[in-house]
């Protein structure tokens, strides 16, 4: 068998084995996930250094792992296995730990095997098997999954349908379904069409606008690490893999084609965050926050300049990481407090330090706070853009401060975030302790969250020179340029002068005391929750009426199709009386305009 | 090891701290004068630096102390790293990398950051409310001052280098001398004021109704730092104004005069500002900024896309 087969099948026959396994046999399920989840990450990392390689059967070249593929593969590997071991104790006394593990297992195994597809009808077959396990993992969730769970399938797998249309123009236009034998311009009005048609399933699996509405939905009923896994991590490389592989080998790119990419990127950016700063639950915040970073990469990826799509790319990577971290950090506030609510959190930081310092890394990088990765990804975007005014085009402005100002956005809600679960007043002053997670729990979310730091400060050597670069096939200029390593070292060596003047000063006499209102003594009840930090935007003008309209779901496709096929079938449901005759009437009076028809021609 | 001398000594850390407590003090001398006060000796706000020093240290009880003693040390680092880059780049315009400009506007934020996260950790509801105007005044003030940085990134051919900025605006004249320059001015002007919450624009700290808001629970080396870093706010804000629209400044004969000239008038703008405006509300502050002041923006910005 060939070694690209391995990621695909050993987690495909585990997952189906873990289905039928009775939930009664306890820990059978944990450790033959984590095993295998564990065999996988080792694999991508061998494979990755084995690359290239290629699967060629019955004369066509069937998977391939390439350089973009290859580290796109091994990100997903490590995601699988943090989110698979952070399970282990999440998961422990729920339910559906059978479907939850077996789903787990099979998403991993199709989206290994969709990144190396080379063939198309391949690529669709595990790109629409995920649209199902995406369906099982929400499921998992319990009884109120199922709505979430039902819109999820049809937005995902409503968009497979699109790839499908596409992939068949695609055959239409070139005769074969191979990936590294296609390459289209747009000569041809059908092209546009295939772009498009791409491009549209590549932003619902992604979650980037118009097609994102189901993230949020699903993050509030599906367990915390499945969210963590779908839409956080493996969607996200799956969406930007597809569409990172349109722009740089499916595709001759032209500015009209950018110029879709970008306004699709900078809408995302504004919208969701805006949606993101008014919400009042920890997972919702971060779903949209999860929608509107998809904005940077397609912005980036559509200024079709080297340095943009290569930043893209980049923050794909790091959102990921930033992103899966946030999720598991609010999965270890919800495992330890019981509640999402935003109302109902805060001051966690003192009992929960390890997940507090995880939080706190990842939301200052999110936010793009140099030398944390999020801000070096952002910066080459940026540096994209500029790139394309300095090409003649004008529209580059508004990009750009859509950007800068979406990072700005970013920071204000997740400053309301900390505020919020980890700062700030607790719930309940009195008696209540909380514990720290255990060990098990917040070791993903360290090592995710030095990852961050760790892609921030030495983004040129490690991520972008041996993921980022090879992939792009070319060389970046002033990539070189800003050196995070040394902003390091003057940012730690500030830090130091800091704590001299602290020295300095008379720190020895430090004392507690409580906390001074103007010497009143106020209860509880009246604890500033920070829920309401941004209502003075809320309730601005032109705001409050846009808020409305997307708390009405104005803006859900999903609900749009359904308020149209409901009014659609409203209609044709009055033909049903449930009458007989009348029914015989219409078939009668059908059958005598089909004679009418067919023997329209003879008369 | 330049880079180091530059970030601890000149034009970093050192200097600013020295320039960043002078301007304070010509700030208060000016405000006294317009209250028809003597005004402090020159080393005042040195001394008020070193008082705090010697002061008490309260953390308030259950709060996250790390965070809270970490915050001030944070904002420290963000301005001498804005500090540093911004002289480095108007003394020597051939240093510096593609792209400094994003990571100047980026630390800038640092200060406010590190604000909002020490009153956060104070555990203190006035703290958290002050935190929030901070973090509502950031937001508001950041949308125009980008469409003020766009105009000047415009004009001068699509540099993201400040050096380039300022060597640009030396053989062709300063962003100010056109139409669209002055509005960016006018922008960052008022954007500057919201930077360094000065009235009107003090909303975080509002004394009279929320007790200094952010700083309530500072006290002793803390509050010191915290002061410093709003001394050295108060030299490199005029520092990034005058590098990005009045054209740097240039060390040679007459030039010296001139460069300080530009330093003394925005600060006499930012004082004159200050004493003569009242206080308003946040969502005041929110609508002004995003409303008028926006506009100004995008007209600087528009035209010059067509070039005025």
């Amino acid at each position: 068998m060939n070694p690209l087969l391995y990621p695909i099948v050993i987690p495909f026959i585990a997952g189906l084995l873990l289905y039928v396994i009775p939930r009664r046999v306890k820990g059978i399920h944990e450790a033959a996930a984590l095993l295998v989840s564990a065999g996988t990450f080792g694999l991508t990392v061998w494979l990755f250094l084995q690359k290239p390689m290629e699967w060629t059967t019955q004369n066509s070249l069937i998977l391939r792992l390439d350089d973009l593929s290859a580290f796109i593969l091994l990100a997903a590997g490590l995601f699988g296995f943090l989110i698979a071991l952070y399970s282990v104790i999440y998961m422990k006394d729920r339910n559906q730990r059978s479907m939850y593990y077996g789903s787990l297992l099979l998403t991993l195994g199709a989206t290994c095997g969709a990144l190396m597809s080379n063939h198309l009808i391949l690529l669709l077959i595990f790109w629409g098997f995920l649209g199902i396990t995406l369906y099982l993992l929400i499921q998992s969730g319990g009884d109120g999954a199922a709505p979430a769970a039902k819109k999820s399938l049809i937005i995902v797998g409503g968009s497979d349908a699109l790839l499908l249309l596409g992939i068949v123009f695609i055959y239409s236009l070139t005769g074969t379904f191979e990936m590294d034998k296609i390459l289209l311009s747009f000569n041809n009005g059908l092209v546009t069409w295939v772009f498009v048609l791409l491009a549209l399933s590549a932003f619902a699996k992604a979650g980037s606008l118009p097609l994102h509405t189901w993230i949020p939905d699903m993050a509030m009923h599906t367990p915390i690490p499945a969210t963590a896994l779908m839409p956080a991590a493996l969607d996200k490389l799956l969406g930007i893999y597809l569409l990172g592989r349109m722009v740089l080998n499916l595709f001759q790119m032209t500015g009209a084609m950018n110029l879709f990419l970008m306004i699709v990127g900078a809408v995302t950016i504004i919208t969701a965050v805006m949606m993101a700063l008014v919400q009042h639950d920890l997972r919702k915040l971060l779903a949209y926050h999860a929608v509107s970073q998809v904005g940077y990469m397609v912005l980036g990826i559509g200024t079709g300049t080297v340095i943009g799509i290569a930043g893209g790319l980049f923050h794909m990577l790091n959102n990921t990481l930033y992103k899966t971290c946030l999720f598991l950090t609010g999965g270890s506030v919800k495992y330890r407090t019981g509640s999402t609510d935003l109302d109902e959190l805060g001051g966690l930081a003192r009992f929960m330090p390890m997940t507090f310092l995880s939080f706190i890394f990842a939301a200052l990088a999110i936010s793009g706070i140099p030398p944390l990765n999020g801000f070096v990804s952002k910066w080459m975007v940026y540096q994209g853009l500029v790139e394309l005014g300095r090409e003649g085009d004008k529209l580059w402005v508004v990009w750009l401060l859509a950007a800068m100002f979406g990072s700005g956005l970013t920071l204000a809600s997740f400053m309301k975030l900390t505020h919020t679960v980890f700062l700030g007043d607790s719930a309940k002053r009195a008696g209540r302790k909380i514990k720290e997670v255990g060990f098990i729990m917040w070791l993903p979310t360290v090592i995710l969250a030095v990852l961050c730091v760790l892609f921030g400060v030495f983004a040129i050597q490690v991520p972008l020179k041996h993921f980022i670069i090879p992939a792009m096939g070319s060389d970046i200029e002033y990539i070189g340029s800003w050196s995070p390593g040394l902003a390091t070292v003057m940012i730690l060596i500030g830090i130091g002068i800091g704590f001299l003047i602290y020295l300095a000063g008379n720190l020895k006499g430090i004392r507690e005391a409580d906390s001074f209102i103007g010497g009143e003594e106020l209860d509880s009840e009246t604890r500033v929750t920070g829920t309401g930090f941004y209502n003075t935007i809320r309730e601005m003008g032109m705001f409050s009426r846009i808020y409305r309209w997307a708390e009405d779901k104005w803006f859900d496709v999903y609900d749009l199709g359904n308020h149209l096929f409901s009014g659609i079938g409203g209609v044709l449901s009055k033909a049903h009386t449930g009458v007989l005759n009348l029914y015989v009437f219409w078939f009668v009076f059908g059958l005598i305009v089909l004679l009418i028809v067919l023997m329209g021609g003879s008369l | 090891m330049n880079a180091y001398l530059a970030y601890l000594v000149f034009p970093g850390f050192l200097f600013t701290a020295a320039a960043g407590m002078l301007a304070s003090w010509i700030d208060r001398k000016l405000t006294a004068r317009v209250q028809w006060r003597v005004g402090p000796p020159l080393l005042q706000p040195l001394y008020d630096f070193v008082k705090l020093l010697g002061k008490e240290t309260i953390v308030p009880k259950g709060s996250s102390k790390i965070t809270f003693l970490l915050a001030p040390v944070l904002g420290l680092v963000g301005v001498t790293f804005v500090s540093t880059m911004v002289w480095s780049a108007m003394l020597w315009p051939e240093g510096g990398f593609t792209g400094d400009l994003i990571v100047v506007l980026y630390f800038l934020m640092v200060p406010s950051l590190a604000v909002i996260l020490g009153a956060f950790a104070s555990k203190n509801r006035l703290a958290s409310l002050g935190a929030s105007r901070e973090m509502k005044l950031m937001l508001a003030d950041e949308l125009p001052f980008l469409l003020a940085v766009l105009v000047v990134i415009i004009q001068s051919g699509g540099s993201l280098k400040l050096g380039q900025l300022m060597t640009y605006q030396q053989s062709y004249g300063m962003i100010l001398g056109s139409v669209s320059g002055v509005l960016a001015v006018v922008v960052a002007v008022l954007t500057m004021q919201a930077k360094l919450t000065l009235v009107p624009f003090d909303i975080p700290e509002a004394e009279t109704e929320i007790m200094g808001g952010v700083f309530v629970e500072y006290s002793g080396p803390p509050l010191a730092v915290f002061k410093l870093t709003r001394m050295m706010m108060l030299i490199t804000m005029p520092a990034v104004l005058t590098l990005l629209f009045l054209g740097g400044v240039k060390f040679e004969g007459w030039h010296i005069l001139w460069s300080l000239l530009k330093f003394f008038v925005l600060l006499l703008l930012i004082t004159l500002i200050r004493n003569t405006s009242p206080r308003v509300r946040i969502d005041q502050a929110v609508r002004f900024f995003w409303g008028p002041v926006t506009v100004i923006g995008i007209v600087a910005v528009v035209l010059a896309l067509l070039g005025f």
